[in-house]
């Protein structure tokens, strides 16, 4: 077949259209902010920033150790978060450990949670006098917390992890429920282990979600600059993102964008690696005939398994969580000297306290907020679910170009680390004059939806790409038998069945979007009052109870979001099986 | 940051609005889809005037680096009931990039813009003409001449010194700032990393711009003439590198410094450069932070909050008295506009008005003032200094 040939039948699929159209999103929204900066750094007034970073006298400062950091801490974060994240998926979805049903609502908590209020609780814990100040637990008990505890790579991937160990949770055991148990019974009845039943059957099954975990918890870790710079800075131990900030926040723009592109490359490079060991395998675990998860019978280990899930969500969800439900009704900021009160929450305005900033509950302004909020978080995360499930579907179902389909994974990777502050700038040099008949997006609601969906593709690409990945082509060929279009067959067939994995990726966009701030907060107006918008207001004026409690609202509306959705996942799941 | 100026026709931009106009750099022409072609000379317009053309306006658009711009909001609009504030407050930095890719984009954008980081203010925005200076003739006689340029300052924040005033209660622990590179200091000093903040990077620059005073402060110290390190440019950078060699300890964020300093109960608390007025704080957090004064050369610096409005305002009229009402009346304390701000530690620029009693004066607090353009010459190659240091 002729070239031109090839071209013409591939025009005529509607497949190579629905490429089209999804490669064009992706490129609106990820690719050209990126080029953006790609060009910033290499515009006239740039003068030579690549060499400056990559070789100078500051280079070693400025990117090669920095680059150690965050890979320390990306690879720690993603490999702890995936084994915490796999075990506790393990525990509810395939054992009989008592309590599994809590432990999986615990489990998804402390992605709610903000970083730093994580990193907090360790310091309040572990704090030695490295800084001076109140101690923290231990060093007011007499014991010596060696620097190493208290600060830098150890204490950041630590909290870290327990953080974003939920992400690896929720795909882990999203892919864990549909491996049917006839194929574990099968092995079992060949005589087989438990264990190998584990490494043969169970492991490779999931494989792609771990990766995907992975994924995600290591460009989260890389991402975060509030833990490394609450906890790393102390000991002067830098990451690619705390330089980046730094350089943008002390007015040295271009050479922030050059240490974010980096971090891309960072972060294509694990990409390919991570694809690489789920290439060219078969996945499928929904065929048509569907069972339920079999439950392993965990005998003599029950307790001990119990008591380590149990500590995992104690440690990582409990206590975080009542830590920060105190810290609101504290007197005094991180004291319990001052004793308690219910001001900051209900109090009227008190000259006396946080300079006569009444109690948040009082404030008309944070009720808007909360309806802004929800309304934002929905509606990206409907955009996003959708963007990321077409584009995990036709990287699946295209035949032939890997180039193409690459490109749609990267992008739909990559946009975590782009800064918040210069996707913002990119959608304002886009989006900022009127675009042919349309007219101006900037300063509408519409503008805020499209940044977040951009910013959190990742989520709803990678657990689309899990689920879709499932799915058995023998179901699809049945239906092809039977007459039905391409459409139908994707809205009855493919829909339905990855309807669970898309509801989480669905709750992890929702979740980001109702507590992130920086992607939003160069397009936001005061007509739209966000939540975190008001996080940040208290927090930079000092005001910590006011901004704890309306993180801990935050906090509240994401669980109840991850209930939500699990409710009705449970509800398609019942209907389809 | 490159001006990359392309006039981008209409046409194209609704074929390709994305391949010409990227991030940062300026494109479109600045101006171009402004509502109002102002050539108005707004220093001749005289008060009364100014009212009635805002009230026509009747809504002004404020970004603010400060929450308090909601205080602003609200006397403002008691006094000027026809005309609606619409402020948003966020960080200095962000609000500079928001502004520039605004006008770089031609896009609406704010009437007022009330933000810190003054060198950063200098080289992106005031060299873009994104902002425009407007000094109220009622100021002539009461606002010193180096409030005024390049932008008008309402009001000045510090970083400086400070120490515990419970473990220290006979006066600041420290005379000179190289008392700080000794080891009996290792360790024990705290600041937020220069290569983070813009304010701390202020500081560090002018550490270096001030080198003369900073050997003169040495050879006080020590008896004997400085000897600078090779690679080491000036005196300034020396006392810095040699601090960061005594362990100084490096953290985030001002209230992280504020607790290490001057949280009670410490045997041997550390020394740090903060925000003189959150002093105010103490009884709140249970802090003991004072200032430390009498300290040679300097125990830091002072810089100032500016007010500009933008080139492209839809309200310039309002923007203007907006401006003036924030720049205070002639009452002891600046009035209703100025009210916000009326904090001890932080000083107001009108000479008419007198600094809160709880606070040293200017005068005797003896921090350096910065200027903005020269600092904001030099503090590139502080900041890279500070990156072969670490």
């Amino acid at each position: 077949m002729t070239l031109v040939a090839r071209a013409s039948a591939a025009t005529r699929r509607p497949l190579t259209w629905l490429t089209v159209a999804v490669l064009a999103v992706l490129i609106v929204l990820v690719a050209l902010p990126l080029l953006g900066l790609v060009r910033a750094t290499l515009s006239d007034g740039a003068g030579d920033t690549w060499s400056e970073v990559l070789a100078s006298p500051m280079s070693s400062a400025l990117f090669w150790e920095p680059l150690g950091g965050s890979l320390v801490v990306g690879l720690g974060t993603g490999l702890l978060s995936t084994l915490l994240g796999a075990f506790l998926a393990w525990v509810v979805v395939m054992s009989d450990v008592p309590g599994r049903k809590a432990i999986a609502v615990f489990a998804t908590i402390p992605f709610a949670l903000p970083s730093f209020a994580i990193a907090l609780a360790w310091e309040s814990v572990f704090r030695n006098d490295h800084i001076g100040g109140n101690p923290g637990l231990l060093a007011s008990l007499g014991l010596a917390v060696p620097d190493w505890l208290a600060w830098g790579p150890v204490p950041v991937v630590l909290t870290l992890a327990a953080h974003y160990y939920s992400l690896s949770f929720v795909v882990a055991a999203a892919a864990l429920a549909n491996v049917g148990g006839d194929l574990v019974a099968a092995a079992e009845l060949t005589g087989a282990s438990r264990l190998r039943v584990a490494v043969r059957i169970v492991i490779p099954a999931v494989a792609p979600a771990v990766v995907s975990g992975f994924l995600l918890a290591f460009a989260e870790g890389v991402s975060n600059f509030a833990v490394p710079a609450l906890l790393g800075l102390p000991v002067r131990f830098q990451t690619l993102s705390t330089r980046l900030y730094g350089a943008i926040s002390t007015g040295d723009e271009v050479r922030g964008y050059v240490l974010s592109i980096l971090l891309v490359l960072v972060a294509a490079v694990i990409l390919f690696a991570g694809n690489r060991i789920t290439r060219n395998r078969s996945y499928s675990t929904i065929t048509g005939k569907a069972a339920r998860a079999r439950t392993t019978r965990t005998g003599g280990w029950r307790l001990p398994l119990a008591a380590a899930a149990w500590a995992i969500v104690t440690v990582t969800a409990i206590l975080p969580g009542i830590v920060l439900a105190v810290s609101t009704v504290l007197r005094r900021t991180n004291s319990l000297e001052g004793g308690f009160t219910l001001h900051y929450w209900t109090g009227a305005s008190d000259p006396s306290i946080s300079q006569g900033m009444r109690g948040i509950l009082r404030d008309p302004i944070v009720m808007q907020a909360l309806g802004g909020t929800v309304g934002l978080g929905v509606a990206v995360a409907l955009g996003a679910v959708l963007i990321g499930a077409l584009a995990a579907y036709v990287v699946r179902h295209l035949p032939g170009a890997p180039r193409a389909k690459g490109l749609i994974g990267l992008l739909s990777y990559v946009p975590f680390l782009i800064p918040g502050v210069a996707l913002g700038a990119a959608f304002i040099a886009q989006f900022g004059a009127p675009v042919g008949p349309f007219g101006s997006l900037y300063g509408t609601f519409a503008i805020l939806v499209l940044a977040g969906i951009a910013a959190s593709l990742p989520f709803a690409f990678q657990t689309a790409t899990t689920s879709f990945g499932q799915v058995s082509a023998e179901l699809d060929e049945a239906a092809v038998l039977t007459g039905a279009s391409s459409p139908r067959r994707f809205g009855r067939i493919t829909v339905p069945l990855v309807s669970r994995g898309l509801a989480n990726g669905g709750v992890l966009v929702f979740v980001t979007m109702v507590r992130d701030l920086s992607v939003v907060v160069l397009l936001v107006t005061p007509a739209t009052p966000l939540l975190s918008m008001m996080t940040f207001r208290y927090a930079s004026e000092g005001f910590t109870q006011q901004a704890n409690a309306i993180t801990l609202i935050i906090a509240v509306i994401s669980v109840a979001a991850t209930l939500l959705a699990r409710r009705l996942g449970d509800r398609t799941d019942r209907s389809t099986s | 940051m490159s001006a990359l100026r392309t006039r981008v026709r209409p046409a194209l931009a609704a074929l390709l609005p994305l391949t010409l106009c990227f991030g940062l750099a300026a494109c479109a022409t600045p101006g171009a889809d402004a509502d109002t072609d102002d050539t108005t000379d707004w220093g001749s317009v005289g008060h009364d005037e100014l009212v009635e053309l805002a009230e026509e306006e009747g809504e002004v658009v404020v970004y603010a680096f400060t929450s308090r711009i909601a205080a602003v909001e609200e006397s403002f609009e008691a006094e000027y009931p026809g005309i609606d504030v619409v402020a948003s407050d966020i960080s200095s930095s962000e609000l500079i990039t928001r502004l520039a890719s605004e006008h770089a984009a031609g896009t609406s954008t704010a009437d007022v813009a009330y933000v810190s980081d003054a060198p950063v203010v200098v080289t992106e925005l005031l060299a873009d003409g994104v902002l425009v200076p407007y000094l109220p003739a009622r100021l002539a006689d009461v606002l010193p001449e180096e409030y005024r340029e390049p932008l008008v300052a309402n009001r000045l924040s510090t970083k400086v010194l400070m120490y515990n005033e419970e473990a220290h209660p006979d006066g600041s622990p420290v005379s000179n700032l190289w008392q700080l590179t000794d080891p009996s200091w290792a360790g024990k000093v705290v600041l937020v990393d220069p290569n983070v903040r813009g304010d701390y990077l202020d500081l560090a620059t002018e550490l270096s711009l001030r080198a003369d005073e900073m050997a003169a402060a040495y050879a006080d110290q020590f008896g004997e003439e400085l000897v600078l390190d090779d690679g080491v440019p000036d005196a300034g950078l020396q006392f810095l590198k040699d601090l960061y060699d005594n362990e100084a300890v490096l953290v985030d964020d001002t209230d992280t410094v504020n607790a290490a300093v001057g949280a009670v109960g410490q045997d041997d608390p550390p020394v740090g450069f903060t925000s003189y007025s959150d002093r105010r704080d103490n009884e709140d957090e249970g802090w003991a932070l004072q200032v430390a004064s009498g300290v040679a050369p300097s125990n830091g610096i002072v810089f100032p909050a500016y007010l500009g409005a933008t080139e492209n305002a839809a309200n310039p009229a309002a923007a203007r008295l907006l401006i003036d009402y924030m720049m205070g009346d002639d009452t002891e304390t600046g009035g209703a506009g100025f009210d916000p701000f009326y904090v001890a530690g932080d000083y107001p620029t009108r000479s008419d008005v007198t600094p809160p009693a709880d606070a040293l004066p200017l005068e005797e607090l003896g921090a350096w003032e910065i200027d903005a353009e020269t600092s904001a010459e030099h503090r590139g190659d502080v900041a890279d200094f500070l990156l072969t240091i670490q």
